[in-house]
């Protein structure tokens, strides 16, 4: 009898002590949850509690839903101008954690209406260069002159020099391009117009074939918005990961 | 009082004898288990994702009505109006925002109950393409093989050919005759411009810009003189053609049509393209899909 009842108790402890396992998992990770959601995403690699657990998932999640297109290791691919994810050069915004979370919930180009869709680089080869505004189409010479200034502008030598000054006039006069890279060419990080006298080239290598290919055919990228596809962690912890690929390079 | 502690303790271990029969001990053990089973369910219930009526989640700021305000709309609003990060907002710009997100929400729920959107053009175009911006969003997530861009690629080869580019020359003759002769004399060799000039043909000026894309030797020439050009070699010289009560004829310096790009040239377009391709097949399923289940009646002679 006796040991009937200890079995009895025995099989009532390992369920109440299963249940209070489970009610305290249940109860750390919603406590988890919360604290990393409601941090300062912009602090959080300071964090050295929450950065570990942070950069492990992020890593995880980069790996299946962004290295298809950003590679494995972040660093993009100039060939399809896919954007460096490990340099110091920003497309859109400053590099900060919350704004990289906001890409990757809402997206470039992605038909989000909380993502970035400010402007694109027009087409200027084409009939109609811009779809969302009236903007004129250029010559082929034309689009020569502007390549042959922004090579001089990047360092290259030996560009014709009248084909310079007439690409300068082009750049910051009627080409419409000061309008959103400036009359320096220095870029605007808040609708993603890169800096084009820096050196560093989204698509291709700064050669002439590939700025005349760009200013003739436009070039305008999309970056998914993963909001439906990503749990609030997991978009905030893929955003911590992409960031620290930034810093890793800069505090070197 | 210690035979009645005796005694209590001997009925509760009678109460446990799994070799007796007891009906209390049945019916208790199962109230328990119902009890426990509706307290795990209620856990579950006011804290699954979605049910919000238990507290605000934590990858919200607040709840309103049940429909949440993101924490990441309220960063980015704080971001937007103070420039500040959650961690360097003042309690004042914290809650100033916060109370604008929720007073949007209200007014939109507000304009939900109005039934706004019945009433306001600009309301029902926000719909439209708020709805259509979703099937964007799904189709710019599809990440397709590398099989599929080239599939595509082959299949819209003429999508991915840059401009052809032409630099022509439009002379323009004083009569038929002269236009005659200096054709043959350039086709038998004569240098172009003394046998131009010597028929008393001038250029028109429509394409002395030198190189033009073909859309705009297309526009400054019209679309019959283009159509004749675009079939010129280099060097070759076109038949007089009446246009616009004009003669004309054509001398092509240099003509290269357009190409499609390698793949791996033109992969970003391909992609953009199937992308595209996708929207518009969401689109019309979607189209296809909301006229399928709507119940709709045309009135007699709209029909």
């Amino acid at each position: 009898m006796r040991s009937m009842y200890t079995r009895y108790i025995l099989l009532l402890s390992a369920v109440v002590i299963v249940l209070i396992m489970v009610v305290a998992t249940t109860v750390i990770h919603r406590r988890e949850r919360t604290e990393f959601l409601q941090a300062d995403a912009d602090r959080i690699l300071d964090d050295h509690r929450l950065a570990p657990k942070a950069l492990a998932r992020g890593r995880r999640i980069f790996l299946a839903n962004c290295a298809s297109c950003h590679g494995a290791d972040g660093r993009g691919s100039t060939a399809t101008g896919t954007p460096d994810l490990t340099d110091q050069v920003f497309l859109y915004g400053t590099g900060r954690v919350s704004e990289i979370e906001s890409i990757v919930l809402h997206g470039i180009r992605s038909g989000d209406d909380k993502g970035w869709d400010l402007a694109w680089m027009p087409a200027y080869g084409k009939p109609v260069p811009y779809a969302r505004g009236k903007l004129p189409s250029l010559s082929p010479g034309e689009i020569e002159q502007l390549t042959s200034y922004l090579r001089a502008l990047n360092g290259a030598v030996g560009e014709d020099p009248a084909a310079v000054s007439a690409g300068r006039i082009l750049f910051q006069e009627h080409g419409g391009c000061w309008d959103c890279h400036g009359r320096d060419a220095q870029g605007d990080t808040a609708i993603g117009a890169p800096n084009l006298s820096d050196g560093s080239w989204l698509r291709g290598d700064g050669s002439r074939r590939d700025i005349s290919r760009i200013i003739r055919e436009g070039l305008h990228g999309v970056s998914p918005a993963f909001r439906g596809r990503l749990d609030p962690v997991n978009a905030r912890a893929v955003a911590v990961y992409v960031a620290s690929l930034h810093a890793r390079k800069e505090s070197k | 009082m210690s035979s009645l502690a005796g005694e209590t303790k001997a009925n509760l271990r009678a109460w446990w004898r799994p070799d007796v029969h007891n009906e209390r001990r049945s019916v208790t053990l199962c109230a328990l288990a119902a009890v426990l089973g509706l307290v795990i369910a209620g856990i579950g219930l006011f804290n699954a994702r979605g049910t919000r009526v238990a507290g605000v989640p934590p990858e919200d700021a607040a709840v309103v009505n049940r429909s949440p305000i993101l924490l990441s709309d309220y960063v980015v609003q704080l971001q937007a109006l103070y420039n500040v990060s959650p961690s360097q907002a003042t309690t004042d710009q914290k809650r100033a925002t916060l109370n604008s997100m929720i007073r949007e929400e209200l007014y939109v729920q507000r304009g939900i109950e109005l039934g706004l959107q019945n009433d306001f053009i600009e309301i029902r175009s926000a719909l439209v393409n708020a709805v259509e911006a979703q099937q964007e969003i799904d189709a710019n997530a599809t990440v397709p093989t590398e099989q599929e861009l080239r599939d595509f690629y082959q299949k819209h080869l003429q999508n991915f050919q840059p401009e052809g580019l032409m630099t022509v020359t439009d002379f323009v003759a004083p009569d038929l005759g002269s236009a005659q002769r200096a054709v043959i004399a350039v086709r038998s060799g004569q240098d172009l411009e003394s046998a131009m000039a010597a028929g008393g043909l001038r250029t028109s000026g429509a394409t002395d810009d030198g190189e033009e894309f073909y859309f705009a030797a297309e526009q400054h020439l019209g679309s019959t003189l283009f159509s004749i050009a675009k079939g010129l070699q280099d060097g070759q010289v076109s038949d007089p053609v009446a246009d616009g009560g004009r003669v004309h004829v054509l001398a092509m310096r240099n003509n290269r049509r357009p190409v499609p790009e390698d793949y791996s040239e033109a992969r970003d377009q391909v992609l953009a393209g199937y992308r595209t391709d996708e929207i518009a097949r969401m689109r019309a399923g979607t189209d296809r899909f909301l006229r399928e289940r709507a119940d709709v009646q045309i009135a007699k002679g709209l029909q």
